[in-house]
């Protein structure tokens, strides 16, 4: 039997009080997820007693963490369904998985008067590497327009898309108010102009399984961290024959099969994109956030995650003042809202000393908000180890803010 | 809600945020700043009409949290009609008042309630950008 209590058990952070002496309830999952101990003791016992280097050396520490490294990239490869395992290529996280994509595989196929799309509601970071070359070659960035509901104007969309189009870029979900996107609908369009599309899973991996075959994304990426995993990890997934055509992600020691002076030979993918000594502990412990999610497995993180939401939801329906921002069926374990006549940030305050952490802000998705009419909102997002009491306590101290503040 | 929090939100800085009497364009301002925080969002043009070296004049418009609104109209409200030398230690005090680090006791340092009340967010360092941001601005062109 699933108890939410049992797993929160399993995060050590949820043993403290806050400086106030409140339990912790942590509501900002959306920006970054606690870890279990699981993933703790796996780094740990690895700078500890396992410490090497990978693909370099051949002493015992070097290749048992060599070994152990690449047994992550097949985790990974299952979990997200693909085809190959020299598919998986570690970077330091999705921001870092999606310059390197926009420097590496963008760039070069990008001219004057070409075209690039992605989507109204997109996080700075699935935004500004793709605009900045967009800016650097003359060519024109599209973008798929939302709906009032937060919704993407998927009609619109086929509009944009042409022979032009070099890359489109979408995210699954919105961090800041949590709208699945219809990524089927969205890449079948886009197939039907050979355009190549980019997903940002970096909300999508901790709610719910992503299958790239099926999807058919000839790229993915998500972070380590928001899967309850370590900071300053992530993972390009990228469609074999992508990732053989595109020259190294960046330039480094490990990746090579010749070097002169003049003229490099490179590994194939996955080494020949992994330039550098990676971040191998940070890999470790993703390795063991994918076993915690696995051994709850994503059927049940999604059920509970979803009946947390909806509970949230109607709690917060049923107060007076309080507008939800997008409206729609399919939502991720995220909702923003406003607090009639409360400014985000001070509401923020008010349920820090509650114990309440919660986001307030743009959530680095500032085109979104003037979309919106919006500067900021307050944002709570769920994860595995909320419970429906964490959502009580929320409610309650919402309405003493209310009740103070306006 | 504790008395803690009630020092930072007493009755001065959500009447403060609430006080519009200082709200509104100067159209013929000699300085307009922008103080804006990309962090959060918040953002208010100050608008001042100087004249022979004293503020004859000052507004804002713009929008944000309740402590950066409330610093905003609180600042205007104290420069206007001030030299900018008498301003100059009017906003060091200020810097002084929100800074947790300051071993002066802000009774020590003002006896106006509109400004120490300020005073609270020494103890919530995270909402020292929102007391400040506009006053940071001001003391650009001091």
């Amino acid at each position: 039997m699933f108890d939410p209590e049992t797993i929160k058990e399993q995060f050590p952070v949820f043993q403290q009080k806050s400086p106030l002496g409140e339990d912790l309830i942590y509501l900002d999952n959306a920006a970054t997820s606690q870890k279990p101990q699981s993933v703790i003791d796996a780094i740990t016992n690895f700078y500890a007693k396992e410490y090497g280097t990978v693909g370099r050396s051949s002493y015992w520490l070097a290749s048992e963490t060599t070994k152990r490294f690449n047994g992550v990239r097949a985790k990974v490869q299952r979990l997200l369904s693909a085809t190959h395992e020299e598919e998986i290529v570690f970077t330091f996280g999705t921001t870092d998985a999606i310059n390197k994509v926009a420097n590496s595989f963008l760039r070069p196929r990008l001219n004057a008067g070409d075209e690039v799309v992605i989507s109204e509601m997109e996080h700075h970071a699935n935004l500004l590497p793709w605009q900045q070359i967009c800016i650097e070659k003359g060519a024109t960035l599209k973008v798929i327009p939302m709906l009032d509901t937060g919704e993407l104007d998927y009609n619109a969309l086929e509009g944009l898309l042409s022979d032009k189009v070099k890359l489109l870029a979408v995210t699954g979900i919105s961090n800041a108010l949590g709208i699945k996107n219809d990524l089927s609908r969205i890449i079948e369009a886009a197939k039907a102009f050979e355009v190549p599309v980019f997903i940002d899973a970096a909300q999508s991996l901790a709610h719910e399984k992503v299958d790239v075959v099926s999807l058919d994304c000839d790229f993915l990426a998500f972070s380590g961290h928001k899967l309850y995993g370590p900071t300053g990890v992530g993972v390009l997934y990228g469609k074999r024959e992508r990732l053989r055509e595109m020259a190294p992600l960046s330039y480094g020691g490990g990746i090579v099969k010749n070097v002169g002076f003049d003229e490099t030979s490179f590994q194939d993918s996955p080494n020949k994109h992994e330039a550098g000594t990676p971040n191998i502990a940070g890999v470790i412990g993703l390795g063991a956030a994918i076993d915690f999610v696995n051994e709850i497995g994503y059927a049940q993180i999604g059920a509970h995650t979803l009946e947390v939401t909806d509970y949230a939801l109607g709690q917060l329906e049923a107060m007076e003042g309080i507008r939800i921002i997008g409206q729609v069926e399919d939502r991720a374990p995220v909702i923003s809202f406003v607090m009639e006549g409360v400014h985000a940030h001070d509401l923020s305050t008010f349920l820090n000393e509650k114990g309440i952490c919660i986001r307030a802000g743009h959530h680095c998705a500032q085109p979104l908000m003037n979309r919106l009419n919006l500067t900021a909102t307050a944002r709570v997002s769920f994860a595995i180890y909320n419970t429906k009491a964490d959502i009580d306590a929320l409610i309650t101290a919402l309405k003493e803010t209310q009740a103070f503040l306006s | 809600m504790n008395d803690r929090i009630k020092s930072l939100y007493r009755s001065h800085i959500l009447v403060n945020a609430k006080d519009e009497s200082h709200q509104g364009i100067i159209e013929n301002a000699t300085h307009v700043l922008e103080a804006y925080n990309p962090m959060c969002g918040d953002k208010y043009t100050l608008y001042l009409k100087l004249v022979d070296h004293v503020i004859e004049k000052a507004t804002f418009d713009g929008f944000g949290c309740a402590i950066s609104k409330a610093s905003t109209a609180v600042l205007i409200k104290q420069i206007e009609g001030k030299s900018l030398e008498e301003i100059k230690p009017i906003v060091n005090m200020f810097f002084e008042l929100v800074n947790e680090e300051s071993d002066q006791a802000p009774e020590s340092l003002t006896d106006d309630e509109d400004l120490i009340a300020f005073a609270a967010s020494r103890e919530f360092p995270e909402r020292k950008t929102c007391a400040t941001l506009s006053w940071g601005e001001l003391k650009q062109i001091l």
